[in-house]
């Protein structure tokens, strides 16, 4: 497909996907709180109506084995280690903190709530902190490796 | 039985939410549509090593994976900011607010303590959502849609962890 054709597309996808999360209260701090005081289900059935739709449409075109234009489609997994249950759990208490996840985030500074740009500058340092501590980190949680081609320049230690 | 869905207006201009069901269809029929047209697995929270990639030559971030195929979050990005103001703009006007509900009626901090606030709550967001691999778009949906293990632990975690935060949060601290 056309690279242009391509990044509409991706624009495209953005703006639906952001405007529903905009007024689903998927990116409503008061939604997220009362999900986890468990005072409103909205964002559960979310999931679960995202979940089940997800897993059906994907397993089509896994099975399909290809795009709608013909391309070869392809699943990578994602690795299992320490880091699911650490960064998962650091992830959990800054969207409680929050109220946002990282999409909800930019979805937030469009909407014009000022503390959003607050919570990207935090997201972004935090994101950066993890490029910075790449080496003991992996070590620790046993992450996966950096491929070859950034091997030269020796990770943060 | 009548459980609580959709029970209180939006902070954005007081607005209705949309049905729950319907918002996850969509959600997940672009996760699908990601996959289908354009061979791309939903993930969000990876959009933020790709600003660090325009800035930082660190080993992590100068991966071709980030820098090459992953420019792709850069546009869907700006997608979701252009979203934000075209659903404020489309639902009674876009206007600057430091309003944050539940937060101003039980902690009450002024602008500069939201700004800490967030800050502090982003930098969590970052760093865990690197450590363990994914957020609630990569691991919720796209990776428990695809049955994966490693999403499971990832969702398992931050759920407890974050309904443990808000509890200790809103009915313990403030």
């Amino acid at each position: 497909m056309n690279p242009t054709v391509r990044n509409v597309l991706y624009v495209v996808y953005g703006l639906a996907f952001g405007f529903t999360l905009s007024r689903s209260g998927a990116a409503d701090f008061n939604y997220i709180q009362k999900m986890f005081l468990f005072e409103d289900l909205q964002l559960y059935g979310i999931l679960a109506s995202g979940v089940v739709t997800a897993g059906v449409g994907l397993w089509l075109v896994r099975r399909a084995g290809r795009t709608i234009t013909g391309d070869p489609v392809s699943f990578s997994s994602k690795p299992v280690n320490r880091g699911n249950l650490v960064g998962g759990a650091l992830f959990g208490a800054g969207w409680a903190i929050t109220g946002m996840c990282p999409g909800p985030v930019l979805v937030n500074v469009g909407e014009g709530k000022i503390y959003a740009l607050a919570a990207f500058a935090g997201v972004l340092a935090g994101t950066y902190l993890f490029g910075y501590l790449y080496a003991p980190l992996q070590r620790t949680f046993g992450l996966p490796e950096l491929p070859a081609e950034v091997q030269g320049a020796a990770a943060g230690d | 039985m009548d459980l609580p869905f959709g029970t209180m207006p939006l902070i954005l201009n007081d607005m209705q939410p949309l049905h729950w069901a319907l918002s996850g269809a969509i959600l997940g029929g672009i996760t699908v549509l990601l996959m289908a047209t354009l061979n791309t697995q939903l993930g969000l929270s990876t959009t933020f090593a790709n600003f660090c990639a325009l800035g930082s030559d660190l080993p992590y971030f100068r991966r071709s994976s980030l820098r090459v195929g992953g420019r792709w979050r850069l546009w869907f990005a700006l997608g979701l900011v252009g979203a934000g103001v075209l659903s404020a703009v489309l639902g009674g006007g876009w206007t600057p607010t430091w309003n944050l509900g539940l937060f101003d009626t039980q902690v009450g901090w002024g602008p500069m303590g939201k700004v800490a606030w967030m800050f502090g709550g982003g930098v969590l967001i970052g760093l865990g959502t690197r450590t363990g691999g994914g957020c609630t778009s990569g691991h919720g949906l796209f990776g428990l849609a695809t049955l994966q293990w490693a999403s499971l632990r990832a969702v398992l975690s931050f759920m407890v962890v974050g309904i443990v935060t808000a509890n200790v949060l809103y009915r313990v601290i403030f």
